[in-house]
């Protein structure tokens, strides 16, 4: 209950002095974002917060963090977090913002590394960057990080949207996929796989065409021998 | 209008040939009083079937008149509804008739003679007396192949303030989702804990559900 007597400056003073004074720079990735396209931000969070949710109180590996803007909603919720990615800039910008007893961001070309045994890999906006002859290799990557009753959490934006894309976004695009293709994908390596969709912010599991972007949930490796 | 008439009589002619759909006292009475509740119900059983895919077995434990079963039997492929109540199922049995659904008036705490890939109840649990829930969770990962899934759904016991009389009467086992998330990690290897409100799944904050949806995967033995 605030103080009868105070004014709302003073309230709002003392609601100033609980917050603390740190400063948070963006790197180049993020900032043209923002400044470009504010609305990715929205959504590009809530894909990460749907996987924080799936995921729940795990050690979490994630490949292709870049900047780790995803890292504060999956950090919150996991035990452990670390973010891999091959941009050594983007690295930089990550471990200057979130980097924390336990955060830490690995500067490095995952495909066919180990960097442990996860309860949990995220992945969002990675594959369709893969050339299609290293897709396997990408997949093999996340079960070989996993502990057998591990779960992976792979995004990537429906191949249906590609008409609708931006010029920037089909350049970097080279291998995307629908549903059945990123269900098969996952069915490889996982006994159980669950087919999410996404429409900006929001994850549901209507008609499969018509989501933008696809969010798979794998869980139980198969036997890779 | 001659020109839409041409039209449109060749699509009555199609649907002319459809067995007439006759709800059973249940159904008739929620499409009089709570027409909404059936949308919720479906929306859940539509979850359900998305997150099963197109081909599996699938147990409906208290399937009521068997309205979402058959959304179950299309989508998935095989359905096999199950409920104590005769009437309901016989409703069920006169509506829903083909090679992809079965129902059975049965008592789910007995032992099943099939294996399904998957198993799903919405709002029954919270009718299960609470010394019979455990037994109920293990019926349910006992009916299970080796990967299955089990998809439970009840509403959230933060809404309990807000029920009907007659709703709490009925709800003796009501649980939140801390709870339900515990007691499904006893029997299944992954547990996902997701929300509804009105028809809309989403994974908010637990306590403000409305109602709840647990998907377990791969059942284990209890420990």
């Amino acid at each position: 209950m605030a103080d009868d007597r105070a004014d709302e400056g003073e309230i709002w003073e003392n609601v100033k002095q609980m917050i603390s004074n740190d400063r948070l720079t963006l790197g180049t990735h993020w900032s043209f974002n923002l400044r470009n396209d504010p609305k990715r931000l929205s959504f590009v969070l809530s894909r990460y917060k749907f996987a924080a949710k799936i995921i729940s109180k795990r050690r979490v590996l994630e490949l292709g963090c870049s900047e780790g803007i995803g890292t504060p909603i999956l950090a919150e919720f996991a035990t452990e977090y670390v973010g891999v990615d091959s941009d050594e800039q983007a690295i930089a910008a990550a471990n200057q913002n979130f980097s924390s007893e336990r955060c830490s961001f690995i500067s490095d070309d995952f495909l066919d590394q180990s960097f442990g045994q996860f309860d949990a890999v995220v992945s969002l906006d990675v594959c369709e960057h893969i050339m299609p002859e290293m897709e396997d290799s990408y997949f093999d990557t996340i079960a070989a990080n996993l502990v057998t009753e591990g779960v992976a959490v792979i995004g990537t934006p429906n191949e249906t949207s590609d008409v609708y894309a931006s010029p920037m976004s089909k350049a970097g695009h080279v291998n995307l996929f629908d549903h059945e293709r990123m269900r098969r994908a996952l069915g490889r390596i996982f006994h159980n796989v669950l087919m999410f969709g996404f429409n900006d912010e929001v994850a549901h599991t209507g008609f499969e065409p018509m989501c933008h972007y696809l969010i798979g949930v794998g869980c139980n490796l198969r036997d890779r021998t | 209008m001659n020109d839409s008439r041409s039209k449109w009589d060749p699509v009555v002619e199609l649907m002319k040939g459809a067995e007439p759909v006759s709800f059973g006292a249940m159904h008739s009475y929620h499409c009089r009083h709570s027409p909404r509740r059936i949308l919720y119900t479906l929306s859940y059983y539509k979850f359900a079937a998305k997150l099963i895919g197109s081909k599996a077995r699938v147990l409906d434990i208290g399937c009521g008149e068997g309205l979402g079963t058959w959304m179950l039997a299309k989508e998935c492929g095989f359905a096999h509804g199950m409920d104590l109540d005769p009437d309901l199922i016989e409703t069920a049995k006169t509506n829903w008739c083909d090679d992809s659904i079965e129902f059975s008036c049965a008592n789910f705490l007995e032992p099943l003679r099939h294996k399904y890939q998957a198993v799903v109840n919405f709002d029954v649990i919270e009718h299960i007396r609470p010394d019979h829930a455990v037994a109920f969770i293990d019926g349910m990962a006992d009916s299970l192949s080796e990967h299955g899934i089990a998809i439970v759904g009840t509403p959230n016991e933060t809404t309990r303030k807000y029920a009907s009389e007659v709703t709490n009467i009925g709800h003796v086992n009501m649980y939140t989702s801390e709870r339900l998330e515990a007691e499904m990690k006893e029997r299944f290897t992954q547990v996902f804990m997701f929300g509804a409100n009105d028809e809309v799944v989403h994974t908010g904050f637990p306590p403000m559900c409305h109602y709840l949806l647990a998907v377990g995967v791969r059942p284990h033995p209890r420990v």
